[in-house]
């Protein structure tokens, strides 16, 4: 059994090794380094990554926004949650490429924005290397009148 | 006597040796896991634009496994705080990290509960952000750092808890 695996193994190597060496590495390099970026323009809120993936408390809007500089502020990485419902993590903002507690992102948290940026989508995960703010609507999304304040209330 | 005193020594080494066993927390798509993978600096990984040390402890760090999957790790043990603090110490090289693989399709990611060099050593468990607050912050102790946290405090009194100045909710 286990050699028999093994020669199929051995055979499917060595066609590989004679018809497409080549193409073979170009594919798992494609796979390791992610692929060249996409430039991408995104409208959304900037949220908690952590709040709102895993859906442990109410994390949009106004009710949110002390949880969202809580956890900015702890280091967790902030996200765009696109109008496409998408979840995008931001790695770079406007040159600065820190992205753990960055003041920029702190201070902006729950705004709506555009942004122009380049998206790098692997494993999974939109990883967005935001070039410009293009536009900042400030904090739109008012969700304390039903949600009051996440996630301990006063 | 003697006996029963080893035996009460054996299960507290026991429960020491296992205490850095993950948790489950109750968080959908949440797997508990245990993988040994290098731990790189995700921006460095994406596009090439590799500072030094991972950028010092101002870059989201991930897990690169084996399989040539990167995972970002975006949660440590402390309530509301990441894992950067924890993993810093171990960028680009393999650790042991335990704690929840959590396969959300909206994003998957990875909560940090403990971690420990991979080719030996003590495991720690994931509070660095923790410690490293209470010590910028004359001992004081972390358990609620985000009620006295002095940057929190300022931007709360700027903006108010709903980031509008002076906006309240119909309860209030
Ligand atoms: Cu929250």
């Amino acid at each position: 059994m286990d050699r028999r695996r093994l020669s199929l193994g051995l055979i499917a190597t060595l066609t590989m090794g004679f018809t497409g060496t080549l193409g073979f590495a170009g594919a798992k390099a494609a796979v390791n380094k992610a692929a060249a970026p996409k430039r991408v323009q995104v409208t959304g809120e900037i949220i908690d990554t952590w709040c709102y993936v895993t859906e442990i408390m109410f994390a949009q809007g106004t009710a949110h926004h002390q949880c969202a500089v809580w956890c900015a502020l702890g280091g967790i990485p902030v996200s765009v949650l696109g109008k496409d419902g998408k979840v995008y993590m931001v790695l770079r903002v406007e040159g600065d490429d820190t992205s753990v507690a960055n003041p920029k992102l702190i201070t902006i948290q729950t705004s709506e924005v555009t942004v122009d940026g380049d998206l790098y989508v692997r494993d999974g995960v939109n990883y967005l290397m935001v070039n410009k703010i293009a536009d900042n609507k400030g904090i739109v999304n008012l969700t304390q009148d039903e949600y009051g304040i996440q996630p301990f209330g006063k | 006597m003697r006996r029963i005193f080893i035996g009460a020594g054996l299960i507290a080494l026991g429960v020491i040796a296992n205490a850095q066993a993950a948790e489950e927390w109750g968080i959908d798509f949440e797997k508990k896991a245990r993988v040994e993978a290098k731990v790189v600096d995700m921006a460095c990984e994406l596009t090439g634009n590799c500072p030094d040390n991972c950028g010092n402890g101002k870059r989201q760090l991930g897990l690169l496994m084996d399989d040539g999957r990167l995972v970002p790790v975006i949660k440590n043990f402390d309530i509301f705080a990441g894992a950067t603090n924890d993993l810093i110490k171990h960028c680009n090289k393999r650790i042991v990290a335990d704690g929840l693989m959590i396969s959300n399709p909206k994003m998957p990611m990875f909560a940090l509960q403990f971690s420990k060099p991979a080719e030996g050593g003590k495991w720690s468990r994931a509070n660095q952000f923790g410690k490293d607050w209470s010590k910028a912050n004359g001992g004081k102790n972390s358990g609620q750092w985000f009620r006295t946290d002095p940057v929190v405090a300022r931007i709360i009194k700027k903006d108010g808890v709903f980031g509008i100045p002076g906006l309240k909710a119909k309860s209030e």
